[in-house]
């Protein structure tokens, strides 16, 4: 076990390695091969790890931090949850890995990019894996690292180097809190083990849980694009869109859910945490749907569907459903990276239009792509039997158990973000693929690159099968996190299930009938004409996300502006360098007004001399009578 | 017959009031200058020699002694001086050398 986990790590950051200091040097398929092969490998690994996994596991690769007390080795834990993420990983950032070979076909900074990519990986696999919260700490920094330089890769625009900063700056104000946790916990229980952690839940008083649990919420706040600091994920298409797909489907959004997840042993006694993590999920998978609705890039409908889609997962894991969050967390990685793989075929062949108002007729031009494409549609908007249906109902589900207003509340929000994600799922479909204005341009490397789509879509489509409700035979996951703390699923009576479940698909469906009429045939062109005109006043709160980036404008960051302005002006330049330039010119003055007196004349000096002596005697002599 | 000492020490200070005056007033030439500084110095050794016979201790001699030998080089060092600047600017007035100004 401990040869796999290891080389499940090394691996990508040996292709980093290699990438990033030899990539310019070796030929340009050999280093796309390199990369390719070490995610691959990784992904070797986490499936033989998977084979063989009898129990949890840990393992210590060696000694990192131990300094006094502090102990943080370089340890890895497998549990079902990390297990099943790494399989996951593996396989959605191998194949987004031999995607990026075909959409980055003309880039010449492969080099770069690749490292870059394969650094992502590392630090992913780094955080999910850790034993203890400093290493974890360190995979998550990693990420974001990761994802300010990918999401700012083509840097040369400042927009999407604002992007990045923008991305990074927002994701640091939850990483404070997560240090402040870290630090918190370290101090309360001299421990940073996340297994010693989570057995300690019982030993710490109840307000402690509560504070510590909420410092965390707000970690995954950042990293996982929650309201209140989910401005950034919009903003960061900025990044080629394999990147997107892996900032989005494997790597770096999920990581808040894993965070919460992972501790839920500890800050799952307290009530205020759940209902805390609940209400943010609850609020943020409303909010994403509704931003999604009227969104006119193509990318930025995916985006603001994944915050939506990490709402339901916080849902899951406030209601105290791992299992279920980790579910929908595992489906809508795989139609997630489906969805914006099958866009990255689209913009590609829209010669990088992303309006989808200006796309159409795809359908028959590219069937390959819009048959998986419509796969990840249905698997988004929860369609019946798809993976998505499934994963999403049983959130709802354990919503619905949990019982009380609060989550009785939440379901019925839920319930109508799932009628909104099915009708601008198919919104997006039909715009982008019925119709006849587009001219599209199929190249070689487009068709290489739709073949990737279909193991995603067979997964995202058939992910349903990992964890089957229990009239359908029960499911694996559920039998698998059974030992996981928080894993064992609440039950519920097979009619009851079947009622919710027929209540999901019914709005599933009702959202796809809406989105066919507004949308379909006929309609489509009508709609085509009014995007063209000026937009209501509801569109435009909505494609601006609710001018939450006008809002935190004004209140943050203009402050922050005025307030930096007066300190350069008023204080750097008026105070600091005013008092330092005013002091050197006084000196300079006396200076100069000292040497006039320097007439380079002997008998003044000699004057001046004598006069002094005298002066110097009468003062001797006035002191001595 | 001895001298008081402060006979000596008044005669040593009319002799350097002099010599000062020398200097201070007469500017106009390098060489009344340097005479002043002579006799200024003439003054300060018959100091040392009154005080020596004062106390019958034979140091303050010594020292005038060591002054005769420093006079004598500064003197010469000073003539050489006067010759190189009186060749440079024809002029022996102290104030037409007064380029060394701030």
């Amino acid at each position: 076990m401990k040869i796999y986990l290891s080389l499940m790590l090394l691996f990508p950051l040996f292709g980093a390695a290699i990438s990033s200091l030899f990539g310019r040097k070796l030929p340009r398929r050999l280093v796309e091969t390199i990369a390719c092969a070490a995610v691959w490998g990784s992904f070797v690994c986490a499936f033989l790890a998977a084979c063989t996994y009898r129990a949890p596991e840990k393992v210590t690769l060696g000694d990192w931090l131990s300094a006094f007390d502090l102990l943080a080795p370089l340890s890895l834990y497998l549990d079902p949850l990390s297990l099943s993420l790494a399989v996951m990983i593996g396989f959605v950032c191998g194949l987004i890995h031999v995607y990026s070979v075909f959409y980055m076909a003309k880039e010449l900074d492969y080099a770069r990019f690749f490292a870059l990519l394969n650094l992502f990986v590392f630090a992913m696999l780094t955080l999910i894996l850790a034993e203890n919260l400093p290493l974890l700490y360190l995979g998550w920094e990693g990420v974001g690292f990761c994802s300010y330089l990918l999401i700012g890769f083509w840097y040369t625009d400042k927009r999407n180097a604002d992007a990045g900063r923008k991305a990074f700056i927002t994701t640091r104000v939850g990483d404070t809190a997560l240090v402040i946790a870290v630090a918190w916990l370290f101090q309360l229980t001299g421990s940073l083990s996340i297994t010693q952690l989570n057995g300690m839940a019982f030993l710490l008083p109840g307000g402690v849980i509560t504070g510590i649990g909420l410092l965390l919420l707000v970690g995954a706040m950042g990293k996982s694009a929650q309201v209140p600091l989910m401005v950034w994920l919009p903003d960061a298409m900025a990044g080629p869109t394999p990147v997107s797909a892996m900032i989005h489907a494997a790597t770096m959004v999920t990581a808040g859910v894993y965070l919460l997840a992972r501790m839920f042993p500890l800050i799952g006694g307290s009530a205020t945490v759940t209902a805390a993590v609940a209400v943010t999920g609850g609020v943020t998978a409303f909010y994403g749907a509704s931003c999604a609705l009227a969104q006119r890039d193509l990318k930025r409908v995916l985006a603001f569907s994944t915050i939506s889609q990490i709402g339901y997962m916080m849902l899951g894991v406030g209601a105290g459903a791992i299992t279920a969050a980790t579910f929908h967390l595992l489906v809508h990685a795989f139609f997630k990276a489906l969805l914006f793989l099958g866009a990255g075929c689209v913009i590609s062949a829209m010669h990088h239009e992303q309006d989808i108002f200006k796309m159409g007729g795809l359908r028959r031009t590219l069937p390959l792509t819009f048959w998986c494409y419509l796969a990840g549609a249905a698997c988004l908007a929860g369609l019946p039997f798809t993976g998505g249906f499934f994963s999403k109902d049983s959130i709802l589900a354990a919503l619905w158990l949990k019982g009380g207003g609060l989550y009785r509340g939440l379901y019925l929000l839920a319930l109508l973000t799932a009628l909104l994600t099915a009708f601008y799922s198919f919104r997006m479909v039909y715009l982008v693929f019925c119709g006849e204005n587009g001219r599209p341009h199929v190249h070689a490397e487009l068709k290489a690159m739709q073949w990737v789509l279909i193991p995603l879509a067979l997964l995202g489509l058939f992910g349903g099968l990992l964890n089957l409700p229990d009239y359908l035979g029960g499911g694996f996951l559920n039998g698998f996190f059974a030992r996981l703390s928080g894993g064992a699923a609440a039950e519920a009576s097979h009619l009851e299930e079947l009622a919710l479940q027929g209540v999901a698909s019914v709005l599933a469906l009702a959202g796809l009938l809406a989105a066919h009429l507004r949308y379909g045939g006929k309609a489509r062109a009508q709609r085509l004409k009014e995007s063209a005109l000026s937009s209501s006043a509801l569109t435009m709160f909505l494609l601006n996300g609710w001018y939450f980036d006008r809002l935190y404008h004004a209140i943050l960051i203009r402050p922050y502006q005025a307030l930096s302005g007066v300190l350069w002006r008023r204080m750097d330049e008026g105070v600091i360098d005013d008092s330092l330039d005013r002091l050197a010119a006084g000196l300079g003055a006396s200076g100069s007004w000292l040497g006039g007196w320097t007439t380079g004349r002997i008998s003044v000096y000699i004057f001046s001399f004598a006069a002094g002596g005298a002066l110097i005697l009468g003062y001797l002599a006035w002191l001595t009578l | 017959m001895t001298v008081p000492l402060y006979h000596v020490l008044i005669l040593a200070a009319t002799l350097f009031s002099l010599g000062l005056a020398c200097v201070v007033a007469w500017r106009a030439n390098v060489i009344m200058m340097l005479i002043g500084i002579e006799i200024m110095l003439n003054a300060v050794m018959l100091t040392f020699v009154g005080g020596s016979a004062q106390w019958g201790i034979a140091d303050g001699q010594l020292f005038a002694l060591m002054l005769m030998a420093l006079t004598s080089a500064e003197v010469s060092l000073a003539l050489a001086m006067v010759v190189y600047l009186h060749r440079r600017k024809r002029s022996v007035n102290t104030d037409d050398f007064d380029s060394m100004n701030g």
